[in-house]
């Protein structure tokens, strides 16, 4: 008797969960989508604004540091080059972490890359 | 007839209550304001969301835990072991910018951090916090971080100036990509608003872009909260697993 079915509710709310669970497992792919669309979002307002502060500030700083010691222009020169190169830096640091991160180096070659951005499209 | 456009009113400060102390003001702004209200807001939903404790969580309680797991698992997997610890710093940083983002997309209220002055003290905190517990963790062999491995002494003349400037760079590009974000983002709002209201019928048009716009805004008020978080979480795994 007592077969039946469950009659405890939390019982049968495990039973709806672990349904839901086996059903969002199926669907990996798409949730899997959604994430990486996320990431790749942030990642794109990240970095158009990290190279540009850099260039910006490290100039500021070589210009201030031009005023204190009277070398002009040669703190500014040097700084503004290094600002670019720590702004590059920046970006490929930002853009290989991530990358690393999300795994898209994890699937070389299953030809779903490309698939997947498609997808994100729209 | 010209209807005046004032897109950068919406950020001006207005002291609500003067007060000063010595030669400091101190007032009480409408930017502190919306503050307070976004402190208030995000300390209810956690707290009476979660008072029930309900084993099946209603809407609230919901929203409060899906809040809870979404920066828990921002912060193991971008800062993996070790991480747990730096929870509640990283979970008050993106509630805070999360909810003062979206209280500015309301009409007439007050974007706090389109102000640069609140978006640095933010970005300052996280910087000098990073720093210390890096500090703190690894003692002297944190300088390590801006001589990187494997590379001719020479070349380490170049190399640490471009690490060390990266390194100091960052609270500028934390403060500076939120606050202009939010700052672009509202401008545009009010200049589309301001051509609506000022070409009569053919305003329909600019109306509708506005329309958008108030969609993308509300997309990049989520998700320059979501990047202040996850950067600070980067910058946390730098300071806690040094290379």
């Amino acid at each position: 008797m007592s077969e039946g079915g469950p009659r405890d509710p939390l019982a049968r709310l495990g039973e709806k969960i672990d349904k839901a669970r086996a059903e969002r497992v199926r669907r990996q792919p798409v949730a899997a989508d959604r994430t990486n669309l996320q990431q790749g979002l942030g990642l794109g307002l990240r970095i158009g604004i990290e190279l540009v502060v850099a260039v910006v500030v490290a100039t500021g700083l070589g210009w201030a540091i031009d005023r204190w010691l009277g070398t002009r222009p040669w703190g500014m020169i040097v700084l503004f080059f290094l600002g670019v190169a720590a702004g590059m830096l920046n970006v490929y640091r930002a853009v290989t972490r991530v990358s690393g991160a999300v795994g898209y180096g994890q699937r070389p070659g299953s030809g779903a890359g490309s698939k997947r951005w498609d997808d994100e499209d729209c | 007839m010209a209807i005046e456009i004032h897109p950068l009113e919406q950020f001006q400060i207005e002291r609500l209550i003067p007060l000063h102390i010595g030669r400091l003001d101190v007032s009480y702004t409408n930017s502190a304001l919306l503050m307070t209200i976004v402190v208030v807001l995000v300390t209810a939903l956690l707290v009476l969301g979660t008072r029930k404790r309900a084993l099946v969580p209603g809407r609230w309680q919901s929203l409060a835990e899906m809040s809870y797991e979404f920066v828990a698992d921002m912060i193991d997997t971008n800062v993996g072991h070790g991480g747990r610890e730096f929870f509640p710093f990283v979970f008050t940083l993106f509630m805070f910018i999360l909810f003062a983002n979206f209280l500015g997309m309301i009409p007439y209220s007050y974007t706090v951090t389109s102000q640069i002055v609140v978006t640095f003290a933010l970005a300052a905190v996280v910087f000098i916090g990073v720093t210390i517990i890096g500090i703190v963790r690894h003692g002297f062999r944190f300088l390590r971080l801006f001589v990187p491995q494997g590379v001719p002494a020479v070349l380490l003349l170049l190399l640490v100036p471009i690490e060390l400037l990266s390194y100091f760079i960052r609270p500028f590009t934390l403060a500076i990509r939120l606050f202009a974000n939010m700052l672009a983002g509202h401008t545009m709002l009010a200049i589309f608003a301001g051509f609506a209201a000022s070409i009569g019928l053919l305003g329909i048009l600019p109306m509708g872009i506005d329309i958008l716009l108030v969609a993308l805004e509300v997309l990049v008020a989520a998700l320059q909260a979501y990047v202040f978080a996850i950067l600070t979480c980067l910058y946390l795994s730098d300071a806690i697993h040094l290379h």
